[in-house]
C-alpha cells in the first residue's frame, strides 16, 4: 500500500494470551516517522507485554506489527530499548558500550567510531568516554544506555520507565536530554511509563491503555511548544485528562 | 513561647574514612521537628538522606553532632524511634504477621496482646486475610504496607520513613500517599519522611526541609501548614510551591 | 490450552530422564553380553542379590550391611554439625573468632579425610570410632565453609531492622542472622552428605567387618564381581535417596524460599 511510508510502525488487531489470561485485546494504532509517543496505562495493564510484543521477545497470539510496511523482525530492523535499570554492559567502557550495537552489525570500524563520537558529544559523555559504568553515577550510566541506543540510529526506540527511581530533577534532565537527541537524529520513539507528567512533557501523542484485557482507549495529542512548561494551564489541563481518563477504566 | 520540640538535631556531621579517602556526608545540619507533624527531609539522589536517618534512628554514630528527643540528649537505639526502611528488609522467614510483631517481641510484649495489637495494624493498612503470608507472596506495595505496620506496632513516637515508596510505580505511589495521610491522621505520631520527589513532598508535608546535594546542608525549610489538606497536586498553589521548590534544588548529576 | 503444553513438556522431560537410565541399563546389557566380558549381566546381578538375601555374608544380610554405612555416616556427620555450625557461626561473626580459626582451619582443610587413616589407625585403633572421626574429618570442613559464608552474607538490611525493633547480642544471631544464613547452611549440608557417604565407604573399602564399602572390597578379593556391582548399585541408589530425602526436608524447613523447587 502506497501509505506505507508514511508510517514507521503499524500494529494491526494485535492480541497476546499467555494460556487463557487474554492480556492485550485487539490493539490498533499507528506511528508516524520520527514521532515520539508516550504509552500511559493503570498499573498491570500489560504494557510491558506490549513492549516485549514491539522487541519481538514474544509472539502475538495474532495480529501484526509492520515497521516500514513489513513484518518487525529483530534480524532486519534496528530495534533498540532502554529499561528501567541502566543496562551498561559493565566489563566495556564507555566507548564499547556506545559502539557496542554498531559492533555487532558489523559495521567499518571508521564509522563505529565516528558515531561513537557524535553521540557521546550529543549526550555529554565525551569526558567519560574511557571509564567503566561502574564508575559513573545511574543517572550518566543510563545517559550511556540511552546514547547507546540511539547510537544505532534505530528504526524504533523502545523505552521503559528509564528513569523510574531517579529524582525529580534528574528525571528532568534526562528527559531534556532525550528529546534534544530525539530531534538531532528524528528517530522515532515509543516511551512507556506510569508517570503522567512525563508522558505529557515529552509526547508528540499519548496512546492510553485501558485494563486488562488491554487495547488502545485513547489517543490524545499533545500539540504544545517545546520546551513545555509543566506549570502552564494548557499542560495541567491535558494532564488532569489522560489522569482522569486512566482512573476511569 | 517556643513550644518544646519533639525531636531535634544539632551540628551533625558524618564522614565516611576508608583506605582511598575521607568522605564527608553531612555537614552541620541542624533541624527540629515539632510533636505529630509530618516532617519531610527532601534532597537530590545520593545526597546522604538515608545516612542522615540512620543517625537519628541510632544506626550510625555521628561524627559531630546532638540528637535529643523531647529534650533529652539520645545516642544509638532507643526504643522511641522506628523506622520504615528504604528496601524494605521484611524478614523473609517470617509470615506478615510474625514480622509485625517483631518490635513488640523484643519488648517483651505478651503473645496475646503482641498478636491483637499486630491484627490491629495488619486491618489498618488494609491487609487483612494476609496474616500468614510470606512476603515473597506479596506485591510491592503490599510489602510496604507490610513495612509501615510493622514500624507502626511497636508504638513509636517518632516513625522513620526512607523513601518509602522509591520503588512504586507512580499510580501505586499516590495511593500509598494517601494511605500513609489515612493513617497518621487516625493516628498522630511525629513523622520524619525522607523523599527525593518534590510533588511527594508538598502533597505530604507541614513542612519541608530541602538538602543540598552531597555533602549535605540544611538549603532551606518550606512551611506548607497554611496549604489545607487534601492537597490537590494539580492546583495553582500547589504547582506554585512546587515550582518554587524546585528551583532551589540542587542538580545532582553526581561526579 | 496452556496447562496440557505444561502438563505435556513435563511428561516429556520426565521420558527424557527415563530413556537416559534406559539407555544406561542398556549400555549395561550390551557391555555384558558375549564370552569374553568381565561384567556381570544386569540379570546375573539381580540373581546374586536375591542370593545374598539367603546367604548373608559376615552374617549380616544387604540391608544390615546398608544400615551399617548409613549409621556411621549420619554419627560423623551429626558430630561435624553440633561442632561446625556453630564454630561457623563465630567465625562469620566475629573479627576475633576469625581471626584465630581461619588460617588454622584454612591449612587443615586441603588435607584429603584418607590422608588422615594412618594416625587415625594408631589414635583410634581401625574400629567404629575411627570411622566417626573421618566421616567428621571430610564433613566438618564443608559444614564450616558454608555456615561462615552463609553468616559472612547475612543481609545488612535485615540485621539492621533485628538491631532497629531491639534484638541484641545472641538473640541477633539466632533470630536474625541464623535464618539468614539457613540457605547456605543447608548447601553445606548437603555437600556434607555427599562427601561423608564417600568418605565412608572409602574407609570400609580399607578396613571394616561390615558395611557396603567392605562388601566391594570382599567382592574383589574374592573374585565375586557380582558381588562388587550389588554393592556399588547400593551404594548409588542409596546416594540418591538421601539427596532427595534432603532436598524435602530443606524445603519443609523453609516454606519461605522461591528458589527451592
Amino acid at each position: 500500500m502506497a501509505e506505507n511510508n508514511e508510517y514507521k510502525v503499524e500494529v494491526r488487531h494485535l492480541y497476546k494470551n499467555f494460556g487463557s489470561l487474554e492480556v492485550l485485546k485487539d490493539c490498533n494504532f499507528n506511528v508516524k516517522r520520527g514521532e515520539f509517543i508516550c504509552v500511559v496505562g493503570p498499573t498491570g495493564c500489560g504494557k510491558t507485554t506490549f513492549l516485549n510484543l514491539l522487541t519481538c521477545l514474544l509472539e502475538p497470539t495474532s495480529g501484526e506489527i509492520l515497521i516500514d510496511g513489513k513484518p518487525a523482525n529483530p534480524k532486519k530492523h534496528n530495534l533498540a530499548f532502554v529499561f528501567q535499570e541502566p543496562t551498561a554492559y559493565p566489563w566495556l567502557t564507555v566507548r564499547k558500550n556506545l559502539g557496542y550495537c554498531l559492533s555487532l552489525k558489523h559495521l567499518p570500524k571508521q564509522e563505529i567510531a565516528a558515531r561513537v563520537e557524535n553521540i557521546a558529544r550529543l549526550m555529554g559523555l565525551s569526558a567519560d568516554l574511557d571509564r567503566y559504568p561502574s564508575e559513573l553515577s545511574t543517572s550518566t550510566e543510563q545517559k550511556v544506555v540511552i546514547g547507546r541506543a540511539f547510537a544505532m540510529n534505530p528504526d524504533l526506540l523502545l523505552m521503559d520507565e528509564p528513569y523510574g527511581q531517579m529524582d525529580i530533577k534528574t528525571r528532568f534532565y534526562l528527559e531534556d536530554e532525550v528529546v534534544r537527541i530525539w530531534k538531532e537524529l528524528h528517530s522515532t520513539v515509543l516511551f512507556i511509563t506510569h508517570n503522567i507528567e512525563e508522558a505529557v512533557y515529552l509526547a508528540d501523542r499519548i496512546l492510553i491503555l485501558s485494563q486488562k484485557p488491554a487495547s488502545v482507549k485513547e489517543d490524545v495529542v499533545v500539540d504544545l511548544p517545546r520546551p513545555r512548561d509543566i506549570n502552564s494551564p494548557e499542560f495541567v489541563r491535558l494532564r488532569s485528562y489522560v489522569t482522569d481518563q486512566i482512573k476511569w477504566w | 513561647m517556643a513550644d518544646r520540640f519533639k525531636l531535634s538535631v544539632k551540628n551533625l556531621s558524618k564522614a565516611f574514612v576508608t583506605k582511598k579517602d575521607d568522605t564527608l556526608v553531612i555537614d552541620d545540619i541542624s533541624m527540629d521537628v515539632r510533636e505529630n507533624e509530618f516532617l519531610v527531609i527532601l534532597g537530590p539522589g545520593q545526597c546522604g538522606k538515608t545516612v542522615l536517618l540512620n543517625m537519628v534512628a541510632g544506626l550510625l554514630k555521628p561524627t559531630l553532632g546532638e540528637i535529643y528527643m523531647d529534650g533529652e540528649k539520645v545516642s544509638g537505639l532507643d526504643k522511641r524511634v522506628r523506622m520504615v526502611f528504604q528496601k524494605l528488609a521484611l524478614l523473609p522467614w517470617l509470615t506478615v504477621s510474625k514480622n509485625v510483631q517483631i518490635g513488640m517481641k523484643y519488648a517483651k510484649v505478651p503473645k496475646e496482646q503482641r498478636e491483637r495489637v499486630a491484627q490491629h495494624y495488619i486491618d489498618l493498612v488494609g491487609l487483612q486475610g494476609f496474616e500468614r503470608s510470606y512476603p515473597h507472596q506479596l506485591s510491592g506495595g503490599m510489602k510496604q504496607r507490610v513495612g509501615i505496620a510493622r514500624a507502626y506496632a511497636s508504638a513509636p513516637e517518632v516513625l522513620l520513613m526512607d523513601e518509602p515508596f522509591g520503588q512504586l510505580d507512580a499510580q501505586t505511589r499516590y495511593s500509598m500517599e494517601d494511605e500513609i495521610l489515612k493513617i497518621w491522621d487516625k493516628d498522630k505520631r511525629t513523622i520524619l519522611f525522607v523523599t527525593n520527589n518534590i510533588e511527594e513532598a508538598v502533597y505530604l508535608a507541614d513542612r519541608i526541609v530541602l538538602l543540598s546535594k552531597r555533602p549535605a546542608k540544611v538549603k532551606d525549610v518550606f512551611d506548607l501548614t497554611g496549604l489545607p489538606r487534601p492537597r490537590d497536586n494539580l492546583s495553582e498553589e500547589f504547582l506554585r510551591i512546587r515550582q518554587e521548590i524546585a528551583d532551589q534544588m540542587d542538580l545532582d548529576l553526581g561526579q | 490450552m496452556k496447562k496440557h503444553t505444561f502438563i505435556l513438556r513435563n511428561f516429556l522431560l520426565n521420558l527424557l530422564s527415563f530413556l537416559s537410565l534406559g539407555l544406561l541399563v542398556l549400555l549395561w546389557i550390551v557391555g555384558s553380553s558375549g564370552e569374553a566380558s568381565i561384567l556381570p549381566s544386569p540379570y546375573e546381578v539381580w540373581t546374586k542379590f536375591l542370593a545374598l538375601s539367603e546367604d548373608p555374608i559376615a552374617g549380616m544380610s544387604m540391608l544390615g550391611h546398608s544400615l551399617q554405612s548409613l549409621r556411621r555416616v549420619f554419627v560423623g556427620l551429626l558430630a561435624a554439625t553440633v561442632v561446625g555450625i556453630p564454630l561457623g557461626t563465630m567465625i562469620g561473626w566475629s573479627e576475633r573468632f576469625r581471626a584465630i580459626f581461619q588460617p588454622v582451619f584454612e591449612i587443615i582443610r586441603p588435607i584429603p579425610p584418607l590422608a588422615w587413616v594412618p594416625l587415625i589407625s594408631i589414635w583410634c585403633g581401625v574400629f567404629e570410632f575411627s570411622k566417626y572421626i573421618l566421616v567428621f574429618i571430610g564433613t566438618f570442613s564443608a559444614i564450616v565453609v558454608n555456615t561462615y559464608a552463609g553468616v559472612n552474607l547475612a543481609n545488612r538490611d535485615n540485621i539492621a531492622v533485628g538491631r532497629m525493633f531491639g534484638a541484641r547480642g545472641v538473640r541477633l544471631i539466632t533470630d536474625i542472622v541464623f535464618p539468614s544464613a539457613l540457605p547456605s547452611i543447608m548447601a553445606g549440608l548437603k555437600t556434607a552428605l555427599t562427601t561423608g557417604w564417600g568418605v565412608v565407604l572409602a574407609a570400609e573399602m580399607i578396613s571394616a567387618n561390615y558395611g557396603l564399602g567392605m562388601l566391594v572390597t570382599r567382592g574383589s578379593d574374592s573374585n565375586d564381581i557380582q558381588l562388587v556391582l550389588v554393592a556399588m548399585l547400593l551404594i548409588g541408589l542409596i546416594g540418591a535417596l538421601m539427596s532427595t530425602a534432603f532436598t524435602i526436608l530443606e524445603r519443609r524447613l523453609s516454606p519461605w524460599r522461591t528458589d527451592l523447587n
